[in-house]
């Protein structure tokens, strides 16, 4: 058996194919299915899309970065067949199901100007409830000057979770710019040697022109994040109408939160993931 | 009726003519009270916001921003809704961007359409014509766009001081998002608008008395002004009208630049107020469309629509009652 290892992986490889592949491409050519949610998720959303055309080559996907609730809300009036969300559900949240995707983490980032490289929680909680507005009362950052606070109107999902987690249900001072998405946070930052901001691992990864903190010593990484050390690790969440969901919604949603290849893409775009296969499939799959 | 007209004319009859002007007068009534209705349905899905505020709405107290936090959760948590609103942070940034731009380009529209009709060469009015009408049909987000990229870091590096910032750091940051980027980039996406019209109210002055006046010895800048300009005053007025229903309901490109704050930029706090960051009323509907779920962000935010509705109502009424004096001496505009 172990000789035909590779032969019987791409038969079965090509099986699946076949089978996720039939139902949408049996009688219709091309598929367009719109989702719509968190700016925050759209980096990752945008290479598993790439990824998922090798499993269903006939679906395309449009993805409207309108933040999180707005995402849900989507779902709710049937304008989107899956929402992306950085927050748990509501209570007004109601027929939608949210599922559990992959582990993501809300990075802390600065100009890389600033020479601080750690921050306790508690001191940006001081930043952001204006307890704290200049750099020299911050230790380690090499400036003196007025910080300039960044981050997020109340309507994003993010700021929901950074609202919860770090000010423990306060809110920012007024001092805080906010910005419509996680993307023009992490521009804001870059050119702005004062500046502070949350923007998510994506938009600040390496060469994003931003530098991430440690928060209480953890890196915001993969490794810190999968063992939720990091403070701000945190869930994407696949939203789905919970009566009559998109069968090729479901399928996608399945496919990034339990398949092989999009664990590995997931890992390659910075985040964590966590119910993904971690072996190349072999007689059978969970699926 | 004559006996001798049903003589002539026999059994009156509906022509053609006068079928199209019945249409075309059910479709002028139609617009009507499409109007109404539209103002009515505004109204409508307004009056709780303004029921549960009183006059309050309008007046200033606590953040806005909390305010409208505050209104969208409880719409979100379903619990009880939420309705305390105090306005006057963008009621104040309204005024203070569409003011500040109008009063801006009015002064310089008035000079380029002076210039343009009067004084410059043939050749430059045929260069200077088409790109001013190109500059009124720019899209505004291209404007915002250029004002993120360009103006804002401009400003935060050029304008604001270090001493400035840590000055307002307990309110507010101040790094280039701002009244004046606001104020800038609005005047030169409504000055165009209003020098084409100021220019059409100049041209059609009567060269009678223009010249009138020049063969009285008068010179020509003194000619132009008190008369060519004094006849179209009317022509100025209605470009300033519509230039600033545009000013008062641009909302993409001044999110993008103006910084999104609810703050009311204070005057006490001297030259630092022009780089305070502002939120118009147009923005905030930007901003907050998305929680149009939450009944009582959607009663908000009608609110907010239905004073602007009203006030650019009142300014087209108070741009005719303006110019009904002016009539008399004056060109038609």
């Amino acid at each position: 058996m172990h000789v035909k290892h590779t032969r019987l992986a791409a038969a079965v490889a090509t099986a699946l194919v076949a089978l996720f592949a039939l139902p949408a491409g049996a009688g219709a050519a091309k598929v367009t299915v719109l989702g719509s949610g968190s700016s925050a998720i759209q980096p990752y959303l945008e290479v598993l899309f790439k990824g998922y055309k090798k499993v269903e080559p006939n679906v395309n996907f449009v993805y409207n970065a309108n933040n999180g609730n707005a995402g849900v809300k989507d779902v709710q009036a049937g304008r989107s067949a899956f929402a992306l969300q950085t927050r748990p559900p509501v209570p007004s949240d109601t027929g939608t199901t949210y599922t559990k995707l992959f582990l993501d983490g809300l990075c802390i980032a600065v100009n890389p100007a600033n020479k601080l490289t750690n921050l306790p929680i508690s001191t940006v909680k001081d930043i952001y409830t204006t307890n704290t507005t200049d750099w020299s009362g911050v230790p380690g950052s090499g400036l003196s000057t007025t910080i300039s606070v960044f981050g997020r109107f109340p309507t994003a999902g993010l700021y929901t979770f950074f609202q919860s987690a770090v000010l423990g249900g306060a809110s920012p001072g007024t001092n805080v710019t906010p910005l419509d998405k996680d993307g023009e946070v992490a521009v804001a930052v870059k050119g702005n040697a004062n500046a502070i901001g949350y923007v998510g691992l994506a938009n600040s990864r390496p060469g994003s022109g931003v530098k991430r903190l440690n928060l209480n010593g953890q890196p915001c990484q993969a490794s810190a994040i999968k063992t939720l050390k990091y403070p701000l690790s945190r869930y994407a969440w696949f939203v789905l109408p919970t009566n009559n969901p998109s069968r090729i919604a479901q399928r996608f949603g399945d496919w990034i939160r339990a398949s092989y290849d999009a664990g590995v893409i997931v890992d390659k775009a910075g985040a964590v993931p966590i119910y993904n296969a971690t072996k190349k499939p072999k007689a059978k799959k969970k699926k | 009726m004559e006996p001798e007209a049903h003589h002539t004319q026999g059994p009156r009859r509906i022509g053609p003519d006068q079928r199209a002007e019945l249409l075309l007068g059910a479709l002028a009534c139609a617009v009507l009270l499409f109007v109404a209705l539209f103002v009515a349905f505004v109204v409508r899905e307004a009056w709780p916001s303004f029921a549960a505020n009183g006059l309050h709405w309008f007046s200033s107290g606590g953040s806005v921003d909390k305010q409208i936090q505050a209104i969208f959760t409880s719409g979100q948590q379903l619990a009880e809704p939420v309705y305390t609103f105090h306005a006057w942070p963008m009621i104040w940034g309204t005024l203070l961007v569409t003011g500040g731009a109008v009063l801006l380009s009015f002064i310089s529209a008035l000079f380029v359409a002076v210039f343009v009709v009067e004084f410059a060469p043939e050749w430059m009015r045929r260069i200077l014509e088409p790109i001013i009408r190109l500059l009124a049909s720019v899209p505004s987000v291209i404007f915002g766009l250029v004002g993120v990229l360009v103006l804002v870091p401009f400003i935060r590096a050029h304008v604001i001081t270090e001493s400035a910032r840590s000055h307002v750091a307990y309110i507010v940051s101040l790094n280039g998002y701002s009244l004046l980027a606001g104020v800038l980039i609005l005047s030169l996406m409504i000055a165009p608008l209003m020098i084409a019209v100021f220019a059409d109210g100049l041209r059609s002055v009567p060269r009678g008395w223009l010249e009138g006046a020049l063969g009285l010895g008068i010179n020509r800048w003194r000619t132009f002004w008190k008369i060519g300009v004094r006849t179209a005053r009317p022509a100025l007025v209605a470009g300033t009208v519509l230039a600033t229903a545009r000013g008062l309901g641009e909302a993409v490109m001044l999110a993008m630049v103006s910084g999104g704050a609810g703050f009311a930029p204070n005057p006490a706090d001297g030259w630092t107020f022009f780089v305070e960051p502002v939120r118009p009323f147009a923005v905030t509907i930007l901003q907050t469309s998305e929680e149009l779920t939450a009944p009582p962000m959607r009663h908000t935010i009608f609110a907010i629509a239905s004073v602007l509705l009203l006030s650019a109502m009142f300014l087209s009424f108070a741009g005719w009652a303006a110019k009904q004096p002016m009539k008399k001496y004056g060109v038609r505009a």
